[in-house]
């Protein structure tokens, strides 16, 4: 007897449909799995067996083939212990085929018996929309997400008694999404707000500039300074994400086992914060079987934090640049390759030399050596992606006790959100992405914003691409001081402000 | 030369350049031995200075006439005690080098007075500036400028004895690197220019690489070869601070500039001060230190050169109101722009073209991030 039933298993962002087919004949009695099945796959065998036995139902005691089709792809992950029982049920005459045609199988089988949800099953669910897909309870609010049909059991007895036709479906019941954004803080505790920093004007500045253009944040300081905390604050100024984006982030989270809110796609914009102890796969994405997308993959549309930049190994920094560039990743290993989308906005904290004192001359005590082997860790490309790089110092108590309490994040989206709208409004979806060809359509320099600019790149301090970078940041600003139409000397002066001095960066500076 | 001299300096030159040679190791293999002997000696390997036989070795593969023709096509001439040319000042000197390369005139050594202007590599723009100034100045007054070609400090009072022109005094620099060797690399050109106006001065031999230890080395030979000592800026525990108590183990007058307490970059200085250093507000006070040093020794005191108290003009009518409160908010020492925000209470665009006109009228310095004073 042979049974076929379809299922699927992760590939990177996407489910890739496998058939599990199973073949009972005469023979030693025993379970055979063959189709290129990692551990968790294998051990199936065990816990479909006792899953069986102890709802009560039949195992056969005859030879048991299992081929999981195509079998040249790896499969890993337990999701597909389900789709076996319900083979050998069929295969072993206990289910009739007809009752389960039309059905797709996607969960893992507790011991008892019992159906458990899997990881990315909001991945699996779309690429199964063919079929009406049976998972566990607990996977279905996500399941639901993909859009497709959906039904569940609690039990594995529960299901075929449900396929057999002797118990009715149970639409399990419709968890009504809310509009409600704070739903998140009550999971998470209340989100930072941008009124516990005190004084900084200049970095609080810098990451509304950063917020409203998408420019990637470098913040250089001395430890305690509050980068971090200032860093921990800037997701609460971004706009909830569009729908096709929440889609994107939602999946992501969901193909890489990520907590996601049950049944609601994310509208919020994740904040990743990854260790420096982070290897080059876990932040790009890769691994063996399943190809688990990283952690840039998971700041999609929201905000990767690179706290001490400086202690990141130098590879895995440079593994960023290209998906930085391009928007997306793409993961190619010998079995094959993947692509999903990563627009980050990258932010980065490190200091400025190995004492963490540097910055105007005569305050800091480290060799011009030391301080130059320090900023070669970072690559001169990597560091030219930060079109904002600002120093957070350590406020002096008297400017701290001077300065009024600090603004709060919500006035500060409001503001972050007006100036999206304005790029909205010139085709992208944030100043940073604009084309250097209509630079000069969407922000006309006036004269004295073109003498400045002039001024600076016959300094020496800019570079060509540099000149591109500070005029989108130009015209964010711009955009922030209420969007008129051109860029005035004003703007560029702080555009220029905020792109900051390189050559401390770069160890070029001969103090 | 005679031949006997010309011998004895090819021995002193080959000693220097054996590999593994310091200072230290060099006094104890010449401490009452010529050159010529001791080299013989450490050649045989019966130097008692040498006991482990180290360079003993090296010795018996080295042609002392090989390495006297490139110490010689290189243009460095080797000073030994007990010979002409050695610097009457290190004559007595328990520091004293056993062996002095020297690049330029080395005869500019014996002009007197000569002030060491020395500080920390990491000046400021206000040490800079009184480093430059009374580097010109001295050497303007017929002083000879002792520093160590170093960054900051050591190269703004190199540029300003030079800046006093060809009639000025001579410049001296003793550096820790070979003079081959040019350290830090920037300051290539003023090493260069040093060296043709006055002299360079090393213990090292020719391709001595920098090295930590080299430094606060040098610095006894800077303080011994001056009648005074300016630190200009220093850090607390800074490397100038070797020169400054080199200089009063010697009974040499240490004075220091004043600078101001928020300044890290003048903790050292401050504290000279707080120790009962001489203050030097200007090239005047300098001077007076030196014909007091003089006096001491019985030699005639300098004339003075007062230029007249600096009148800083009055630059609030030019300015506009913002202008004003950013001007007002600005210190002397770098001032963030972080800090000029907060006081003034401006925006950032505001700001920033207030303090650029300000920098363009050369009313304030600009580096990155910060503004002071020029």
């Amino acid at each position: 007897m042979i049974a076929t039933v379809p299922s699927a298993v992760l590939h990177g962002v996407d489910g890739r449909l496998i058939s599990v087919e199973v073949h009972v004949s005469n023979g030693l009695p025993g379970l055979t799995i063959v189709g290129l099945p990692d551990a968790a796959v294998r051990e199936s065998r065990d816990r479909v067996r006792a899953a069986l036995v102890s709802s009560g139902l039949p195992w056969p005691r005859r030879r048991v083939t299992v081929n999981l089709a195509p079998s040249g792809m790896k499969k890993a992950g337990a999701g597909l212990d389900l789709p076996i029982a319900i083979g050998i049920l069929v295969a072993s005459g206990v289910l009739d085929q007809r009752s389960v045609d039309g059905y797709a199988f996607v969960g893992e089988l507790g011991l008892d018996g019992s159906l458990r949800g899997v990881p990315g099953i909001m991945v699996l669910a779309d690429s199964l929309m063919a079929h009406r897909l049976v998972v566990a309870e607990e996977n279905v609010g996500e399941a639901r997400l993909a859009g497709g049909a959906c039904v569940c059991a609690p039990t594995l007895t529960d299901l075929v008694a449900r396929c057999a036709g002797r118990r009715p479906w149970v639409d399990p019941p419709v968890q009504e999404p809310t509009d409600d954004v704070d739903a998140d803080a009550v999971d998470d505790g209340p989100m930072p707000d941008l009124t516990d920093v005190a004084g900084q004007p200049v970095a609080r500045r810098a990451l509304e500039v950063a917020a409203a253009g998408g420019h990637h944040l470098l913040l250089v300081g001395p430890p305690g300074g509050g980068k971090t905390l200032l860093a921990n604050r800037l997701v609460g100024l971004l706009p909830n994400l569009g729908p096709a984006t929440a889609r994107q982030v939602t999946r992501i989270h969901s193909a890489a086992g990520e907590p996601t809110r049950t049944g609601q796609l994310m509208v919020r914009p994740p904040f990743r914060a990854p260790h420096h102890g982070v290897s080059a796969v876990a932040l790009i994405g890769g691994g063996t079987a399943t190809m688990r997308p990283g952690e840039i993959g998971l700041a999609h549309g929201g905000a990767l934090f690179l706290d001490e930049l400086g202690e990141f190994p130098a590879a895995v920094l440079d593994a960023l640049r290209q998906p930085l560039e391009d928007g997306l990743v793409r993961v190619s290993r010998a079995r094959g390759s993947i692509t999903y989308p990563a627009r980050v906005l990258l932010v980065a904290a490190m200091n400025p030399c190995p004492c963490g004192h540097g910055g105007p001359p005569g305050s800091c005590r480290c060799t011009p050596a030391a301080r130059s082997r320090y900023a070669r860790r970072l690559s001169g490309p990597l560091l030219d992606r930060f079109d904002i790089a600002v120093r957070v110092d350590l406020p002096s108590a008297d400017d701290l006790m001077a300065s009024s309490p600090g603004e709060s994040s919500a006035a500060v989206a409001d503001r972050v959100a007006a100036a999206r709208a304005l790029a909205a409004g010139r085709g992208v979806d944030v100043n940073a992405d604009l084309p250097a060809s209509s630079l000069a359509q969407w922000a006309p320099l006036d004269a004295d914003a073109t003498a400045l600019l002039e001024r600076t790149v016959r300094s020496g301090r800019l570079s060509a691409r540099g000149l591109h970078r500070v005029h989108r940041l130009a015209r964010t600003v711009a955009d922030l001081d209420g969007g008129a139409p051109g860029v005035a000397r004003c703007h560029m002066a702080e555009a220029l402000f905020l792109r900051g001095d390189r050559s401390i960066l770069l160890g070029e500076d001969s103090r | 030369m005679t031949m006997d001299d010309g011998a004895e300096s090819a021995c002193a030159a080959a000693l220097v350049d054996l590999p593994g040679m310091t200072p230290v190791r060099l006094a104890r293999l010449l401490d009452g031995l010529g050159p010529a002997l001791a080299w013989s000696a450490v050649r045989a390997g019966t130097h008692p200075g040498d006991p482990g036989r180290r360079f003993a070795a090296a010795a018996r593969a080295c042609d002392p006439s090989v390495v006297a023709q490139r110490y010689e096509a290189a243009e460095v001439s080797l000073l030994l005690p007990g010979r002409p040319g050695y610097p009457a000042a290190l004559v007595g000197d328990p520091g004293a080098p056993a062996v002095l390369c020297a690049s330029g005139d080395p005869s500019v050594l014996e002009a007197r007075p000569a002030v060491a202007v020395v500080g920390t590599r990491s000046a400021t723009p206000y040490g800079a500036k009184v480093a430059s100034e009374l580097g010109k100045q001295l050497a303007g007054a017929g002083v000879v400028v002792v520093s160590g070609l170093a960054r900051g400090i050591d190269a703004a009072a190199h540029s300003g004895a030079l800046a006093a022109g060809p009639t000025a005094a001579p410049p001296v620099a003793v550096v820790g690197t070979g003079l081959d060797v040019p350290y830090p690399r920037e300051n290539r050109v003023l090493w260069e220019r040093v060296a043709s106006a006055g002299a360079v001065l090393s213990e090292a031999a020719l391709g001595t690489e920098p090295r930590p230890r080299v430094f606060p080395a040098r610095n006894r030979i800077i303080a011994a070869l001056s009648d005074v000592v300016v630190v200009v800026e220093s850090h607390r525990n800074g490397g100038s601070l070797y020169t400054a108590e080199a200089a009063a183990r010697r009974s040499i007058p240490v004075c220091a500039v004043p600078g101001s307490v928020h300044s890290r970059a003048s903790d050292g200085t401050n504290e000279l001060l707080v120790d009962g250093c001489t203050p030097v507000r200007d090239v005047d006070d300098v001077l007076a230190a030196v014909s007091l040093a003089r006096q001491g020794k019985g030699k005639a005191p300098l004339e003075s050169v007062r230029t007249g108290p600096v009148v800083l003009h009055d630059q609030g009518t030019a300015l506009d109101r913002i202008q004003r409160a950013v001007w007002d908010a600005v210190e002397d020492v770098p001032t963030t722009v972080e800090t000029v925000l907060l006081r003034t209470g401006l925006s950032l665009s505001a700001l920033l073209v207030a303090g650029d006109e300000l920098v363009e009228q050369g009313l304030l310095t600009s580096g990155s991030g910060w503004w002071s004073r020029a």
